[in-house]
């Protein structure tokens, strides 16, 4: 019970701390090799590319909706009680979130079929960890205030929407030109969970009314439930001083939950100049079999303290009232643990978007003369400036979140090319990011941020990212 | 754009995306967040019917205690700041009662008592409120109850019946605490 608790408290603080997932500015960046990882059926322009181990993709990004550090944090000389009381208490709803990731490349690589080289096949291994809260509205007034003078209210266990997750993912992919005008893509990704701790679609109620006999009712209506797995070995691991890195490295190489997934894309180009591209990433999920633990409070009771009515009491003057009242509530209210599986669905992401290429026509980012596309096929390379736009969703467990950017990006010759963003989404309307990757010989570097007017104090921001890697290409026909 | 060498653009844009800086942020001030919040319930209600106290053939005088460790749980008994006990007494019987609530220790000891008189019907409900902790009596009452004695004398007869449907003696109660989380 003390360590349920404590994960609560852990998840409850998550929504101070933690990290969303939009990759606006990679998204259809066809110089860079990793935003195949975005959409498996973008026009791909190199015959191989091998991403330096760990360094080819490192991504973080982080967004509150809401509320800052700064917010609460901030040096002002303020009460921080009223701060938290202004800020939090009385502005947040049960729909701002904390949200976040991490993904690093382990490998990453990619490269053409010398039988067909309308094929390019990408290939390889990533860590992933997750973390989304959303502000427990009610249960954080429950806290913060109780109930005390609050007849009537009911404070809603719905509220309490957490969920984290850490996998390593083994993926291979095959992109395919079908068409001049049109390039599909797959990948199929085998999951092996880590670490997932997950308390959704929780429901039930805590009111205080009027007695019909004594003064007070206090009645809890609940079905709530915490599943776990992977978090007791990592928490012996932890006590027992043993190597929890060496327990992450065991479950993530398929000694963890198994999980299976796909992704989707297709780039199709209306014209010469007109592009439009979607994908589907991660339509998946893991089945949890391994070190579970679930958690559940489920039922309802309905208290007003000890009773005694007589003379029906004097019947057994000896009994314990109040062990007796105890006990009928953990009966009808009965706090769980059970050891059961349980599947959990990969949060499904959507990207699609259109693009315009234009300005004068230059030279090709790098000499690819791939004879599998004489003369077509996505030629915005050969265009030195691009604008577009592109949406973005996201299934998250209080329904569907969209983010829309329009982008600008601009090539100079086969060196380097930037690409500036302008997105709006829930968690800021005035985030503008920067992309650039930069082509040295054989040596591919990328790094990009977004919401870079927050970065004059990032602590008040409400979303940061950051995204780099390092890759070697190769542009030789095969 | 063509007169800056892209070699320099590159690095200007490499400046801009690691370049940030944040205001002061002071992470102490955690230690300052008072989270206390208020917490109410019931404790005991007791339902005595007059035809009961009428079936004893003396003055009829019933008292009873209760387990009660609700305040003495180690998280209420740790962390209790303060708070208000409030009684509320309805008599609808033809007698005048005297009613002692008493707060007991392990030991069966009295910690605090409260006396009520209650005249007979018709009367009006009588309502009282004990603060415990800075403003009122001591929180360690509140610490130490391990149970609840109850006791309630005629000072009546025991043949009278009320006019009012249901006579009867109604003790109700509940607790407002507040509790120090942060």
């Amino acid at each position: 019970m003390i360590r349920t608790l404590g994960l609560l408290s852990i998840l409850l603080l998550g929504y101070m701390t933690s990290f969303a997932q939009n990759k606006e500015v990679l998204y259809d960046f066809q110089e860079i090799p990793q935003a195949i990882m975005v959409n498996p059926g973008i026009n791909t322009i190199y015959n191989w590319y091998a991403g330096i181990p760990f360094i080819s993709g490192i991504y973080a990004k982080g967004a509150t909706s809401g509320l800052t550090v700064n917010d609460i944090f901030a040096a002002d000389g303020l009460d921080i009680n009223q701060k938290v009381r202004d800020r939090a208490l009385n502005s947040l709803s049960e729909r701002d979130e904390v949200n976040g990731i991490f993904q690093v490349d382990v490998l990453n690589g990619g490269f053409r079929s010398q039988k067909n080289p309308a094929n390019f096949f990408s290939f390889g291994m990533y860590i992933e960890g997750y973390a989304l809260n959303y502000w427990p509205k009610d249960l954080a007034i429950l806290a913060y205030e109780g109930n005390a003078d609050r007849l009537g209210q009911r404070f809603d266990l719905n509220d309490l929407n957490a969920s984290g997750q850490f996998i390593n993912v083994l993926h291979f992919g095959i992109n395919r030109q079908i068409k001049n005008n049109l390039t599909l893509g797959a990948r199929i990704k085998l999951y092996s969970g880590i670490l997932d701790i997950k308390s959704t679609n929780n429901s039930g109620y805590f009111e205080t009314t009027l007695g019909e006999n004594n003064l007070l009712r206090n009645t809890l209506v609940s079905d709530m439930r915490l599943r776990t797995s992977g978090l007791d070995a990592l928490l012996d691991a932890n006590d027992n001083g043993s190597s929890v890195a060496g327990l992450f490295t065991k479950r993530g190489l398929f000694g963890g939950d198994p999980g299976l997934g796909f992704d989707l894309g297709v780039t199709y180009n209306l014209n010469d100049q007109t592009v439009i591209t979607g994908s589907l990433l991660d339509i998946g999920l893991l089945y949890h079999t391994s070190d579970v633990t679930n958690y559940t409070l489920k039922g309802s009771a309905s208290i007003e303290g000890v009773e005694i009515i007589l003379p029906d009491a004097l019947n057994d003057p000896n009994a314990d009232v109040w062990e007796d009242l105890v006990n009928e509530i953990e009966e009808l209210v009965p706090f769980e643990e059970n050891n059961n599986n349980y599947v959990s669905f990969r949060p499904i992401k959507f990207y699609s978007s259109i693009r315009y290429n234009f300005g004068k026509q230059g030279e090709p980012v790098a000499d690819c003369d791939c004879d599998y596309k004489p003369n077509s096929g996505d030629r915005s390379l050969y265009y030195l400036n691009s604008v577009g736009a592109q949406l973005y969703a996201i299934n998250r467990p209080r329904g569907p979140q969209f983010a829309l950017t329009a982008f600008y990006q601009r090539r100079f010759a086969k060196v380097l090319t930037l690409k500036a963003t302008y997105t709006v989404d829930k968690f800021t309307p005035t985030n503008v990011g920067l992309g650039m990757s930069l082509q040295a010989g054989p040596v591919n570097f990328y790094i990009m941020g977004d919401n870079l007017f927050s970065y004059g104090n990032i602590a008040d921001s409400n979303y940061a990212s950051f995204q780099l890697g390092l890759n070697i290409i190769s542009w030789e026909r095969n | 754009m063509k007169y800056i060498p892209k070699s320099i653009l590159a690095i200007l844009f490499c400046t801009g995306i690691f370049s940030s800086c944040a205001e002061k942020q002071d992470f102490d001030q955690l230690d300052d967040l008072d989270i206390t919040p208020t917490a109410e319930a019931s404790i005991l209600y007791v339902e005595t019917p007059e035809d009961l106290i009428n079936q004893d053939p003396g003055t009829y005088f019933y008292s009873q205690t209760f387990n009660f460790d609700a305040f003495n749980e180690e998280f209420v008994a740790d962390n209790i700041l303060d708070g208000v006990i409030t009684y509320e007494l309805e008599n609808t019987t033809s007698k005048p009662l005297d009613i002692t609530f008493e707060f007991l220790d392990e030991a069966g000891n009295t910690l605090d008592s409260e006396n009520f008189m209650l005249n007979a019907a018709p009367t009006a409900i009588l309502t009282r409120e004990i603060a415990y902790g800075p403003a009122g009596r001591s929180l360690d009452i509140i610490r130490n109850t391990s149970a609840i004695r109850v006791s309630t004398t005629n000072l009546g007869d025991n043949t009278s019946v009320s006019s009012l449907p249901n006579p009867t003696v109604f003790l109700r109660s509940s607790a407002k605490f507040r509790i120090l989380l942060q």
